[in-house]
């Protein structure tokens, strides 16, 4: 969930996690230098002087699987707060200091990490470190900010949940497809908790997720290393560290057997969510998984494309989405039936593919075409200076080590037929899924 | 998450219509060198090397969009559009796809108001299999009937998804609203009676009328060798035949009169959407740039007037925004919020207020001073990459701009003052004339909103159609 919604700059984590190569170009050209700070940050550098621009990306190991039942959508919220006021600069004047000199922000916050965004001229870098070491050390809390940004992010909640029918799926699809682990719980956070929050929840989520060493800084752009490393020695490396938060030891038990759940909503067509367990991000299934999910998913020459829109004619649209996570995780499978399809239609569609993606090995020119795929979704994400600092920096977290993103090549090279059979049938079986299905009401009915 | 990009999206899509300016404060911007030739058939022809990144983009302009789109038969450019690539000559809708995907190629095709964009972009090393494919759709579609009814069908249904996404159709309804009857009101992808009323035959109609080579503008942009790139375009799309070509004219707007409000009800809903406006300013407005400048401080950023008090101040909303879409004659000026049902004439007040306030007070030197900085600050990421470049000099040519509109940006900026400002506010911002669309749950707010406007209407949100309800659907 992000802070703001115009603009559209952000480039997909969706498709950071996606990445593919082979005699690759691009990366190799603006190498990364990298350093640790004597309180633990880590920070990577890249040089790109094609715009006079900076992209400065800051990932804060914390999001919704940190939080507990009772204050969950803390992470979330605490995103938004992070904007509402600290030491030096006061409520409102981040924004105000940062676009009066050329700058924009954002930030997003997911199941594991919350990210915070600046895009400047390069003229604002002595500000921007200004006000990222101020709020880092010294957030305030004022309380009609609180009041009043939980009434914003109430209104995200209704904006994207509430009134969006892919939101509220999904939302229940993860809350029954997960039973233990934290990533039940949706990163908004449930509606009652968004509500009844203290500051005291608040302090202590701050003090557990904020420290330095907790935190990955990425700075892509019209900068050199080495001034980059002088503006974090004055205006970072001073932040004190304090304890990271606490492992999340929660292990998801192993699913036996399908679960199923409906939603009743008023809406004009059904719309129908699947989720299967899989690995973590560093697996090392991660990019045969990939490839499969492209060989089914992505382009209209795909096999469910071909199959459920094409030939049958069942579905307007059948995607995937898996993206980045610590822990084991869900791939999502969403189609949306065309009008008068039951959704149970496009369901048999769905597991006779994944059956028969499982049973035989796919084509070569399927692989072939799958790989080439992913490299030019490659090329895509490091083409401009934001997509590569989130590129980058989603590498470093999630992977454990930016320079993996050289490898990608290698490893979506490295990926068979025989692998692609695989992950098939172990992750795309009957136990292992969870089905959700909204089930249109009509409007009489749903007058009061 | 997936939701986050889906936030607002038919203002990005907006934002890429209207053309952003500028310039970098420490070191001028200037749009990079590029050519233009037209070749003997007619065709123009833009050339952009970039050099970084081994793609190549190519964007088409075919100069007719969805307000030509016949009345009652709304959607048949986006639908001719949608069309190319399912069948030529010597491919078929699969056989395309696999090519396309083979190569990792992306393909998008789609109407706009005022023109039809084809936009394909590969590796360099694949330049010889893109521009067949590219040059095949364009050149050489067939329309299968089989194809052609599919197609119709999913975009029906398409609209009926769209609608359990309120954001996603307010533009519809807006532009319907408040330009009735003038091609800028049409629905740019139809809606589930006109796409009904369209046949295969009107289908390659529209393409023959439009799809000429004297009508289309190229631009090439990315890794490449210009001197090799023209004689291959010349090889591959040369051969098109040309014809002569009745331009596109689209009557001129002028603004609504009085106040109007249409309310479409979805009575499930917890939250009110709204927009309000009236119509706005052409791309070659001569006061584009200080319109630019003025709308940053009112709507067009996260500390606007209007985010600061809807969202900052109150908490009334997640967002608010105004922005103007600039098109051949003067498209829609918008300002977009939502809130939740019990705050919804409390939200419209306030902005209300903000507008009026515009017109009271102007803008301070200081606001001006922040919102130049930032239009500068914020420019160089739009002409990033060939593909926006691609864009950007393909539109330019269109609505006739030059390479100004970035290389003198800054300096266009830095004259706008006070009484530039003042001008602008006062012409091209509205005041007293206001058209209102809400959506939201009729039975909660209904009584409340009639305060805004004398004249008003409702739909349902699920009734077919968008506005005016279209003729066959009339009880």
């Amino acid at each position: 969930m992000k802070r703001f919604g115009v603009g559209g700059i952000w480039v997909g984590i969706l498709c950071a996690s996606l990445l593919a190569a082979g005699g690759v170009r691009g990366q190799q050209e603006y190498p990364v230098s990298a350093r640790t700070l004597k309180n633990g940050m880590r920070v990577l550098v890249q040089t790109d002087h094609s715009i006079p621009n900076v992209a400065l990306y800051i990932f804060f190991r914390i999001g919704s699987r940190n939080e507990h039942p009772g204050t969950t959508g803390l992470s979330h919220f605490f995103e938004h707060m992070m904007f509402n006021g600290a030491k030096k600069y006061g409520p409102g004047d981040l924004d105000k200091v940062m676009e009066a000199n050329g700058g924009a922000n954002n930030a997003y916050t997911t199941r594991d990490v919350t990210v915070y965004q600046d895009w400047f001229p390069r003229s604002a870098l002595p500000l921007i470190y200004d006000i990222e070491s101020d709020r880092i050390r010294d957030l305030n809390f004022d309380p009609q900010k609180v009041k009043s940004e939980r009434e914003v992010v109430a209104s995200e909640r209704r904006l994207s949940v509430d009134n969006e029918n892919g939101g509220v799926l999904d939302e229940q699809l993860w809350a029954t497809s997960f039973i233990a682990h934290p990533y039940q719980w949706p990163v908004l956070g449930w509606m009652s908790d968004i509500e009844h929050w203290t500051m005291e929840d608040l302090k202590h989520h701050f003090e557990m997720g904020y420290s330095p060493n907790n935190a990955t800084m990425v700075v892509v752009g019209d900068v050199s290393a080495e001034e980059i490393f002088k503006l974090c020695e004055t205006y970072i490396e001073p932040i004190p560290t304090h304890p990271p938060p606490p492992a999340v030891t929660t292990v998801e038990p192993p699913q036996m057997g399908e679960r199923r759940l409906i939603v009743h909503k008023q809406a004009e067509l059904p719309l129908l969510m699947m989720g299967y367990h899989v690995p973590q991000s560093n697996s090392s299934d991660f990019y045969a998984l990939n490839i499969l999910r492209t060989i089914l998913f992505q382009g209209e020459s795909s096999r469910m494309y071909q199959r459920l829109v094409d030939k049958d004619q069942i579905a307007l649209e059948v995607t995937s989405g898996l993206e980045p996570s610590f822990d084991p995780t869900m791939v999502e499978v969403v189609a949306q039936p065309k009008q008068g399809v039951d959704p149970q239609g496009c369901e048999k569609a769905i597991y006779e593919e994944f059956e028969r993606a499982g049973s035989a090995v796919v084509r070569d020119t399927e692989l072939e075409k799958a790989k080439n795929i992913r490299l030019v979704e490659f090329y895509r994400q490091m083409r401009t200076i934001n997509g590569r600092a989130n590129t980058i920096g989603t590498y470093e977290v999630f992977f454990g080590d930016y320079n993996k993103l050289f490898e990608t090549a290698k490893n979506y090279s490295a990926v068979t037929k025989e692998d692609v059979r695989r992950v098939a049938k172990m992750y795309f079986g009957a136990n292992n899924r969870t089905v959700a299905t909204l089930l249109p009401e009509n409007a009489e009915k749903a007058k009061p | 998450m997936r939701r986050r990009w889906r936030i607002w999206r038919f203002l990005v899509v907006a934002a890429i219509v209207v053309l952003a300016p500028t310039v970098a404060p420490a070191q001028t911007l200037h749009l990079p060198p590029h050519e233009k030739v037209v070749l003997k058939n007619g065709l123009t022809v833009l050339l952009l090397e970039k050099r970084g990144v081994p793609l190549v983009n190519i964007s088409a302009i075919v100069k007719a969009g969805a307000a030509a789109d016949p009345s009652g038969q709304e959607g048949l450019a986006t639908t001719t559009a949608g069309l190319l690539r399912k069948g030529t000559k010597k491919r078929s809708a699969q056989q395309f796809a696999a090519d396309l995907d083979y190569i990792g190629g992306e393909f998008e095709a789609e109407a706009g108001p005022d023109f039809t964009t084809i936009n394909v972009e590969f590796q360099t090393k694949d330049l010889a299999r893109g521009l067949d494919l590219f040059a095949d759709v364009l050149l050489h579609p067939t329309f299968p009937q089989a194809e052609t009814e599919k197609f119709l069908a999913q975009e029906m249904d398409g609209v009926k998804a769209a609608k359990d996404d309120p954001q996603s159709v307010m533009m519809s309804y807006y532009s319907g609203y408040l330009y009735g009857t003038h091609p800028y009101g049409h629905p740019a992808g139809g809606d589930e009676v006109s796409l009904k009323q369209i046949r295969r035959e009107d289908v390659a109609k529209f393409y023959e009328t439009n799809y000429a080579p004297g009508n289309t503008i190229l631009s090439v942009a990315g890794e490449f060798n210009s001197t090799e790139m023209k004689a291959k375009l010349a090889e591959v799309l040369g051969a098109w035949e040309s014809r002569a070509v009745k331009s596109i004219a689209i009557p001129g707007a002028s603004p609504s009169k009085g106040k109007r409000l249409l309310l479409v009800d979805k009575p499930d809903a917890s939250q009110t959407y709204f927009t309000i406006g009236n119509t706005g300013v052409a791309a070659n407005d001569p006061d584009r740039v200080a319109i630019r400048v003025v709308n940053t401080i009112f709507g067009g950023r996260f500390t606007s007037e209007l985010n600061e008090a809807l969202r900052v101040e109150s908490g009334y909303t997640y967002g608010a925004q105004s922005f103007f879409d600039q098109r051949k004659v003067p498209g829609p000026f918008v300002i977009f919020s939502f809130t939740k049902n019990e705050t919804t004439t409390p939200a419209i007040d306030l902005t209300l207020q903000v507008l009026a306030k515009l017109h009271k007070e102007g803008v301070t030197q200081e606001q001006l001073k922040s919102a130049k900085s930032y239009i500068k600050g914020q420019f160089p990421p739009n002409i990033e990459t060939s593909r926006q470049l691609a864009r950007t000099i393909a539109t330019h040519e269109f609505y006739g701009l030059g390479d100004d509109e970035v290389n003198e940006l800054e300096a266009r900026l830095d004259a706008v003052t006070p009484e530039t400002a003042r001008q602008v506010i006062q012409k091209h911002f509205p005041a007293e004339n206001l058209v209102f669309v809400l959506i939201g749950k009729a039975s909660a707010i209904g009584p409340a909103v009639q305060k805004y406007a004398i004249n008003q209407d409702t739909r349902m949100l699920s009734e077919p159609g968008f506005w005016p309800a279209p003729a066959t659907a009339k009880k």
